[in-house]
């Protein structure tokens, strides 16, 4: 006992060392298992608040950038306005979105993101609404150009939400050519690019083919542009093409994005 | 709380704040350096705490910072994981690096009473230990070993080359 007592105090400073290393080891590995992060509250509150900050000082420099992407934005709201008129005036079945049985009409809710990152390997981004604006985790978030990512983590006032750059991340996307399907991931190429999987052989793809969302998953409606085919190769005996897509959105200048809201429709029998 | 433990603590959070409202930002583009570097002046703060704090402070205060670090970076426990290990480290490298008259009370781990060269020898040990260890627990898995020992080479002069600029525009004195 005497003995024991003595190594402990003899050792205690690598005892201590040993025992907080263990502890930021835990914190890691259940980082990763669950994208839990205990920090959730304190995140969205203390850290929330400095960027704040520091964003509401640099913002005046990116004005200009703001104002472009902007009004490019309106731009193709206006064009969807003219397209959605005319189908509506042809009244077709067929050109009635899918999802419209079973879904509301979406709601965009405006956000601005106060913390970006992309050059780690799992990446997020803090947005300046939370669920005081209806904010709830799992919700799709787009940007002007694209797709941002999904909210994770919801607080009162500010979210975090998982950027496409995160290795945790699979979106579903197809080929708007010909609408084969696969799920996009970040492979870590850098940030302007993705990897879209599990396209079979027997499609034909061509360098430049736009690569939209499918809408198969309950976060981002269906048709929204991500980027084009930069190149395509099959893996060594794989039955599926690996398609290198460049982003349209420069998720390193991340600035105004959209939250989707959608509210399941009670199912109603007639 | 005497004048110097104030004067850390000033130090301390002025160089957090240039940490993650700056240095973070700077990494924010597209090329390939940002891509496998960062900048961390942060370890600056342990490195630079006096040598007669007891090795069980300067632990604990490596892990606690690295979980601030952390609530920034969003990496929970990596920034931790690094810091800690750099500031046990620390208690070993300078029984290492001890001058022949042992250490002074007067002195502290500066270049103003150590010298430039114990100086820089001192920094990029610790800081090559904070990078690496860094990736290694980011990544963690040493599957990807490249990438580890990349990335922790441009971080590691990116991060060398700030720190330096720091002691040399500074010359912090205790």
């Amino acid at each position: 006992m005497n003995n024991l007592l003595q190594f402990v105090i003899r050792y205690s400073a690598f005892l201590l060392f040993l025992l907080l290393e263990v502890v930021a080891l835990i914190l890691v590995v259940q980082y990763n298992e669950n994208q839990q992060s205990i920090f959730a509250n304190s995140n969205s509150i203390i850290s929330g608040k400095l960027y704040k900050l520091a964003d509401d000082a640099v913002q005046y420099n990116h004005l200009q950038v703001t104002v472009d992407s902007l009004s490019a934005y309106n731009a193709k709201l206006e064009e969807r306005i003219f397209n959605l008129e005319r189908s509506i005036q042809k009244l077709i079945p067929a050109d009635r979105p899918l999802d419209s049985c079973i879904l509301l009409p979406f709601k965009l809710i405006d956000a601005q993101v106060i913390n970006n990152s992309i050059n780690q390997r799992n990446n997020h981004f803090t947005i300046d609404r939370g669920s005081n604006d209806s904010i709830r985790a799992g919700m799709g978030v787009i940007s002007p150009h694209g797709i941002a990512g999904i909210i994770d983590q919801v607080g009162e006032n500010y979210s975090v939400a998982i950027s496409i750059l995160h290795s945790a991340a699979r979106i579903s996307a197809s080929i708007k050519r010909n609408e084969y399907f696969g799920s996009l991931v970040w492979k870590e190429v850098d940030p302007g690019h993705m990897i879209l999987e599990a396209i079979p052989r027997q499609a034909d793809i061509l360098v430049g083919d736009t690569i939209i969302t499918s809408g198969f998953s309950f976060i981002y409606p269906k048709g929204i542009f991500i980027g084009t085919v930069e190149r395509f190769w099959t893996e060594g005996g794989s039955n599926y093409y690996t398609i290198e897509v460049r982003l349209h959105e420069d998720i390193a200048r991340l600035n105004r994005v959209f939250v989707i809201d959608f509210t399941e429709n009670e199912l109603t029998t007639e | 709380m005497n004048t110097e433990s104030i004067r850390h603590i000033i130090r301390a959070v002025l160089i957090l704040l240039v940490q993650v409202l700056v240095l973070k930002r700077i990494g924010l583009s597209n090329s390939w350096i940002w891509m496998h570097g960062n900048i961390f002046i942060y370890p600056v703060i342990v490195l630079l705490l006096p040598f007669r704090l007891s090795r069980h402070y300067v632990i604990v205060i490596g892990f606690l910072l690295g979980l601030l670090i952390d609530m920034f970076y969003d990496t929970i426990g990596v920034h931790a994981f690094s810091l800690t290990a750099t500031a046990y480290a620390r208690g070993l490298l300078l029984s290492y690096l001890e001058p022949r008259g042992g250490y002074q009370l007067s002195m502290s781990p500066t270049q103003y009473s150590m010298g430039l060269n114990w100086l820089v020898t001192y920094t990029s040990l610790c800081m090559v230990i904070h990078t690496f260890l860094f990736f290694t627990a980011e990544i963690f898995t040493f599957v990807y070993i490249g990438q580890i020992v990349l990335n922790t080479l441009v971080t590691f002069f990116l991060s060398m080359a700030v720190i330096m600029v720091y002691h040399l525009l500074f010359n912090p004195k205790t």
